[in-house]
């Protein structure tokens, strides 16, 4: 096939504007843009402000609130065994996370091309979902050998279904008319998979991978949580705990905000993926001018 | 474009037992427009799925088929209301999805050539989700062009427009669909009165044919008198039977 059709970016020609531009508006919307921007990053200084005043204020010792000063100070001499924890919780969300997306595309996709295999291994899936990961993982590092393999696991467990389930519902969810289309144009199934099916469901799957990307995060510090008694590993769940025996409070503190930096990459990271796959058509990422 | 084929349906359509329509007898000539009137549910649409082999679900209790005998598959183009364009490919991947599924080599000059012609120029690279509905429905039009089938079936491709641009897209699509077998379905008596040199109504009792008038010949001016008096027969045509 010559050229295929996917659902990234054609080059596009510059949107033309057929009415005529209109200042005031431009100006309240870069205002705006601004704002969007300004007030969050000027509400959290203040709020980190208050905090080191108050801290600084009352003298609080640093083993009961530590000073954000102090947090950032641990962060620095701390820095490179944190960095190393840190660099152990990515991977495993990060693989985590890969294996949920491979494992729960490929059911999905076996879920919505045949009913019987949907309704045979759908109760599972739901066991598998409902049960909190917290409770099972004890089991799991039982009876799996590697710490990795077992917290990788109960991640797994948590990303996991999310995908699957909008998956199936992305699959079912092309136009029946569209269908229809690709009736009339003799498409194999091959293609009515790949230029009809796939691209309807990317919408769901890239709400599925919003939601499973933060999963993944909970699903490898609870696992850690869980492991971490076992003291086995280095992720920065269990330096958190590690820390709260020795009563390091501001690496608690250190490390707690590297796993929150962690969480936001994730939300980020998706939510470029979502607006970079979804952004030229969907509604749900369109710009609109007004 | 080898002779346009006249094409036909016969007999009952059951959908799970239930009756959509039928029993009739349906023959639209080849090479002419012919316009099908109704009120809502009577089984228009799924009429034209059983000319476009798109009618799963349905049991065709007879035969649907062309009048020479080959089979229509591969030979029908379909307009509906809704655009069907997808909504994640610009106008002119749109138009040329016939050609990519086929894997043919995209024939893009006439794709764009097509889309200049409805007016589009310039706007080959947007999304549908960036056009107006008017646009869009050029856009569908366009792409049932560029397939070149003989027999176009049509379901309501205008009634989503406004009155001048429907008047617009009913001439551009008479001069451009001229010499094909078309079968459009509407709930509009005065398209039919002006497009229709063949106007039918189908109610649940079977087809009806109001035969226009031989001059003029379609498109009709949508103010001329003989428009408007077809226009009135069809309406009361259609207030009778419901």
């Amino acid at each position: 096939m010559p050229k295929t059709l996917t659902t990234e970016t054609l080059p596009e020609s510059a949107p033309e504007q057929s009415a005529p531009l209109n200042t005031v508006p431009l100006r309240r919307a870069r205002r705006e843009r601004i704002l969007s921007f300004v007030m969050p990053v000027v509400m959290l200084c203040a709020a980190i402000g208050f905090w080191e005043f108050q801290v600084w204020y009352h003298e609080i010792p640093k083993y009961l609130i530590p000073a954000p000063s102090v947090i950032a100070q641990t962060l620095v001499t701390d820095g490179p065994s944190l960095m190393a924890s840190a660099w152990f919780t990515v991977k495993l969300t990060f693989f985590s996370l890969l294996l949920a997306i491979i494992g729960g595309v490929i059911l999905g996709a076996l879920f919505a091309l045949s009913r019987p295999v949907e309704l045979s291994l759908f109760p599972f899936a739901v066991i598998l979902q409902v049960t909190p990961v917290i409770a099972i993982a004890p089991l799991i590092l039982i009876y799996v050998d590697s710490t990795f393999a077992a917290l990788l696991i109960c991640a797994w467990i948590v990303a996991f279904f999310p995908i699957l389930s909008n998956t199936v519902i992305g699959l079912r969810s092309a136009d029946h008319n569209l269908r229809d289309l690709f009736t009339l144009y003799n498409a194999t199934p091959w293609q009515r998979l790949r230029y009809l099916l796939v691209p309807s469901a990317l919408p769901y799957f890239m709400a599925a991978l919003k939601v499973a990307g933060g999963l993944s995060l909970i699903g490898a510090v609870v696992a850690e949580f869980v492991a971490g008694a076992a003291g086995q590993n280095t992720g920065l769940a269990s330096r958190i705990i590690e820390s709260s025996f020795r009563s390091e409070i501001p690496r608690m503190f250190a490390a707690l905000v590297l796993v929150s930096l962690l969480g936001i990459a994730i939300f980020l990271l998706t939510n470029w993926a979502s607006r970079k796959v979804l952004g030229h058509w969907h509604e749900s990422e369109l710009q609109r001018e007004s | 474009m080898t002779a346009a084929p006249g094409v036909y349906v016969r007999g009952t359509a059951r959908v799970g037992g239930k009756t959509v329509f039928g029993p009739l007898d349906l023959s639209a000539p080849g090479g002419e427009w012919t316009c099908i009137l109704g009120p809502s549910g009577v089984g228009k649409t799924t009429l034209l799925a059983c000319l476009a082999g798109t009618a799963d679900g349905v049991v065709l209790e007879g035969a649907a088929g062309a009048d020479d005998g080959r089979p229509l598959a591969g030979r029908v183009a379909l307009m509906a209301q809704s655009d069907l364009l997808m909504p994640w490919l610009s106008a002119l991947d749109n138009v040329l999805l016939g050609d990519r599924l086929r894997g043919d080599a995209p024939r893009a000059g006439r794709a764009g050539c097509l889309l200049g012609r409805m007016g589009l120029e310039g706007m080959e690279g947007r999304k549908p989700t960036a056009l107006s509905g008017g646009q869009r429905q050029r856009v569908a039009l366009a792409r049932t062009l560029i397939e070149d089938r003989p027999v176009v079936l049509l379901d309501e491709p205008f009634s989503a427009l406004d009155v001048a641009r429907r008047a617009q897209m009913q001439e551009l699509a008479a001069d451009v669909l001229s010499g094909r077998t078309v079968v459009h379905v509407t709930h509009d008596p005065a398209e039919a009165a002006r497009l229709g040199s063949r106007t039918l109504i189908l109610t649940p009792t079977g087809l009806r044919e109001i035969t226009p008038p031989a001059a003029p010949l379609p498109p009709r001016r949508p103010d001329a008198t003989e428009t408007l008096a077809l226009t009135g027969r069809l309406t009361r045509c259609l207030l009778d039977a419901a």
